[in-house]
């Protein structure tokens, strides 16, 4: 008797436990998201963290997505001038606005973030051709470059451009770990309100923000860190969560099939690409190199590791931005034109052994490597190991030591900031002593005069800087150092219950919360 | 006295297991084809930033020289700065025990509180049908992969039954209506010390899915052992005896045979508390429990050696003390064991 009464009271305490989360309203935004934090330093930053730095921060510009009316947009600036060379930039700040800290947007606030960017940032390679940076007055900011680039892109990028408050400015030149705690400082419309590692992000509206805020606006934004993209589906599903940023690309037929969410497919400047080592045999041989792009199943791979969310790739520069061209030339899966060049390259396959890696954590590369695998031994006859180690210890292998690294050497690929000519051309096809990302070793005078030209030129004469960059992917896909997979797009799913979510390409990694509303 | 000194010489000997453990993990962390100062920086540094900081963090100085530096910071309690989070290892390990002993202990008292039942039950029921249900019962327990059960039980009671929440520790959304207040770290006793009840809810609820795919190997493994040994408990004469005097069975059963069963089965709970440990990793990572498991599969991913290095410090102090304490209680419990 005593035991049943212990049951029925456990029982009673477990159903009154039982509950379903709150009901939705504009308190706050919940999102799951795989973006980590590497630093809280906007100018160290160079990861995931976009996320957050993008709520935070503020640049001068932004850069549109394709379609839109105008390809810059003003933010802490309202208008600017170039000079006729393209050297000198004129950029007046916005009146009124104010950092989280309370302090004053001024050009020296300006001129002091972009300067510390330039000095430390991972990303300090943007900043190339910017000389100097004058404070003409309290609201009017000039630039001095080297060569003419085209700098609003660059002001607008994701990394190493934010504008930062003056007050943490100095605290950060006191202790260069100052942010580290958790810690910001920016104009944009969220605050930083909470931090704990690995776990959470919570930003909180910024009162005097100087865009206003209106009803329907979230007053928090609460960012669980979810790793997995499974649980992150299982937090939407159950209600537990409104965005998640990562699911499945499995599951996205299901969403679309759902019409309580909203399904967007976005193409993104992701791409994907295998680097051929030229330095070995018989990689050094262009024949063999041209049979194996003639033997990657494109289609097949867009379809299985993708789920049909992509594109193949025009060389190493993603759909979607400067200088992507159509006239650069594709290679197709073609068994009868590989075994040709096969033949004409001279290399006994029976004889050529490939090593294959590709980065463990990324389940797209998991995907594709064992495809790539059954094709080139089906078409060519060669044998093919792949292995699957950390990208870290991937990137490591690689530059060691060229001559010994892997044959072959999948990677994921995206621009810095909205000019591939000067990021994806320059860091992964241009020669240089020490590369960095030139993991093919690939070596051509051509290609880097033009590239090098092309950038010098492509501030103030674009058309002539596509031309030049056109012909040098050209040359590039044409010899074929590495392998041009694919452009791979993403998909959202977003409850109908908000409005004005929205994907920029030229922002991978970050989401404009306050452009979400509740649906009325 | 004895237990004193042999305390004393395990904790000893429990010395030199963690300098042995510290070197083998050094050295292995080392030796993987990986630059922790490109780590430290992210995948886009630059080649300068990472010869900076490989000078910065003296990296580039001779294995032996590394080790010694290591030592001499640990024995300050530094176990460095993490690669990935920049912050103190010793910080972060610190700031997630609260939530995986939270986890652990739940799940360990769920273990036993099943497992024991089961597995005297099974003994007394020893050949019949019952006993091979609760057998099979338990090899399923034991078997069955945790990543697989977690996410079942998330898509059956999470999401078609929603009883449960899915992931997570607490409804995040409760700091903003109902805020807990950080007394041990431990949400459920922070809760109900201050009367919190509505959050005290949501993270009881929180904790249940997690607990339970964490206890299944417990469960199985304790129920078999204990029916193991009480089936053999039962065999004995004093046992015979005390049913010939009339003794309840239940007495006999939990009270005389049971206490002396349960002595093998005391091992394994320890051996299966450390065990659970490394279960917690794909717990955590599946229902995002923001605890050391969490932690440590990240740290595994990012190759981030200082974390990886307290980490595995970390878990082999707990099961050497863990054990210590397994055969304290087996000595106090059972006077035929020798402590020589």
């Amino acid at each position: 008797m005593k035991s049943k009464v212990m049951l029925i009271i456990v029982l009673a305490l477990l159903l009154a436990l039982v509950g379903t989360s709150a009901a939705q309203s504009t308190t706050v935004l919940r999102v799951a998201s795989t973006a980590g934090v590497t630093t809280w330093d906007p100018a160290l930053s160079f990861s995931t963290e976009a996320l957050y730095m993008a709520n935070i921060y503020e640049t001068l510009v932004r850069v549109n997505a394709p379609g839109a009316d105008s390809e810059i947009s003003p933010v802490l600036a309202t208008d600017w001038s170039s000079s006729e060379d393209g050297l000198t930039w004129t950029f007046n700040l916005r009146e009124g606005v104010l950092f989280h800290d309370g302090a004053p947007l001024t050009a020296d606030a300006v001129k002091r973030s972009i300067d510390r960017a330039k000095a430390i940032s991972g990303a300090s390679f943007i900043w190339l051709p910017l000389e100097s940076i004058d404070v003409v007055d309290d609201l009017t900011v000039q630039f001095n470059l080297s060569y003419p680039a085209p700098l609003p892109l660059i002001l607008g990028s994701t990394y190493a451009a934010w504008i930062v408050s003056p007050t943490a400015l100095d605290a950060v030149d006191a202790d260069e770990t100052y942010f580290e705690a958790g810690v910001a400082a920016g104009t944009g419309p969220y605050m930083l309100a909470d931090y704990t590692p690995d776990a959470e992000v919570v930003l909180a509206q910024h009162p005097d923000y100087w865009g206003g805020w209106s009803d329907g606006q979230f007053e928090n934004i609460l960012i669980s860190i979810v790793a997995d993209a499974v649980t992150q589906e299982q937090l939407l599903r159950g209600g537990e969560v409104d965005l998640a940023l990562r699911m499945p690309p499995s599951s996205y037929q299901s969403f679309v099939d759902d019409e309580a969410y909203n399904v967007a497919t976005e193409t993104t400047l992701f791409n994907y690409v295998g680097f051929l080592n030229v330095l070995r045999a018989p990689l050094d041989n262009q024949a063999f190199r041209q049979a194996l792009s003639y033997s990657v199943p494109y289609e097949d791979m867009i379809a299985v590791a993708v789920e049909g969310l992509g594109t193949q790739a025009r060389g190493p520069v993603p759909d979607g931005v400067f200088p992507f061209s159509e006239d650069v030339p594709q290679y197709s899966f073609d068994p009868d034109v590989a075994q040709r060049l096969l033949e004409e390259s001279g290399v006994d396959p029976s004889t050529v052994t490939l090593r294959m890696t590709y980065a463990a954590e990324n389940t797209i590369e998991e995907s594709m490597a064992p495809l790539l695998k059954d094709a080139w031994e089906e078409t060519l006859g060669i044998t093919v190991e792949v292995e699957a180690i950390l990208f870290g210890q991937q990137w490591q292998e690689a530059k060691a030591d060229p001559a010994a690294a892997q044959d072959i050497f999948l990677l994921l690929y995206w621009p810095t900031y909205s000019d591939a000519g000067s990021d994806n051309l320059l860091s992964m096809f241009r020669s240089s002593e020490a590369p960095f990302f030139n993991l093919s070793y690939w070596a051509n005078e051509t290609f880097d005069t033009l590239v090098d030209d092309a950038i010098v030129i492509s501030g103030t004469d674009p058309d002539a800087a596509q031309a030049m960059y056109t012909e040098a992917m050209t040359l590039l896909v044409e010899d074929a150092p590495g392998l041009f997979f694919m452009d791979v797009g993403t998909w959202y799913a977003v409850p109908t219950y908000l409005d004005g979510f929205a994907y920029n390409l030229n922002y991978p990694f970050s989401i404009d919360f306050y452009a979400i509303t509740l649906a009325q | 006295m004895r237990k004193l000194e042999y305390t004393l010489r395990r904790l000893l000997l429990s010395l030199g297991v963690l300098i042995g453990m510290t070197i083998v993990t050094f050295v292995l962390t080392r030796v993987v084809p990986s630059n922790p100062a490109a780590l430290y920086l992210g995948q886009r540094a630059r080649p300068e930033q990472i010869e900076a900081i490989t000078q910065e963090l003296g990296l580039d100085d001779p294995l032996p020289v590394q080790y010694i530096r290591y030592m001499n910071d640990l024995l300050h309690g530094d176990l460095g700065d993490s690669l990935a989070t920049k912050r103190p290892v010793t910080k972060e390990i610190l700031s997630r025990i609260p939530a995986t002993a939270e986890l652990l202990v739940t799940a360990i008292v769920i273990a036993i509180s099943v497992g024991i039942p089961l597995g005297v039950f099974s003994a007394q029921l020893h050949g019949k049908p019952a006993d091979v249900g609760v057998r099979t019962v338990s090899i399923i327990g034991v078997s069955i992969p945790q990543f697989w059960l977690g996410l079942i039980l998330q898509l059956v009671f999470g999401l078609w039954v929603g009883l449960f929440p899915i992931a997570g520790r607490v409804d995040s959304t409760l700091r903003f209506s109902s805020p807990i207040e950080d007394i041990t770290g431990l949400f459920v006793l922070d809760t109900f010390i201050t009367g919190n009840w509505i959050a005290f809810k949501d993270v009881s609820l929180h904790l249940i899915l997690p607990a339970i795919t964490l206890a299944a190997y417990p469960i199985g493994l304790i129920a078999r052992m204990t029916r193991a040994t009480m089936i053999e408990v039962l065999g004995q004469n004093y046992i015979r005896t005390a049913e010939a005097y009339g003794i309840a069975r239940r007495m006999i059963v939990y009270v005389y045979a049971l206490k002396n069963a349960i002595i093998p089965t005391l091992t394994v709970i320890g051996l299966t508390f450390a065990y659970s440990l490394t279960g917690a990793f794909y717990v955590e990572i599946i229902f995002n429990w923001p605890g050391l498991g969490l932690f440590t599969a990240r740290s595994f991913l990012n190759l981030d050696f200082p974390a990886i290095m307290g980490i595995t410090l970390f878990g082999a102090t707990g099961y050497i003390i863990i054990n210590l304490l397994i055969d304290l209680l087996q000595a106090y419990l059972d006077p035929r064991v020798s402590l020589d």
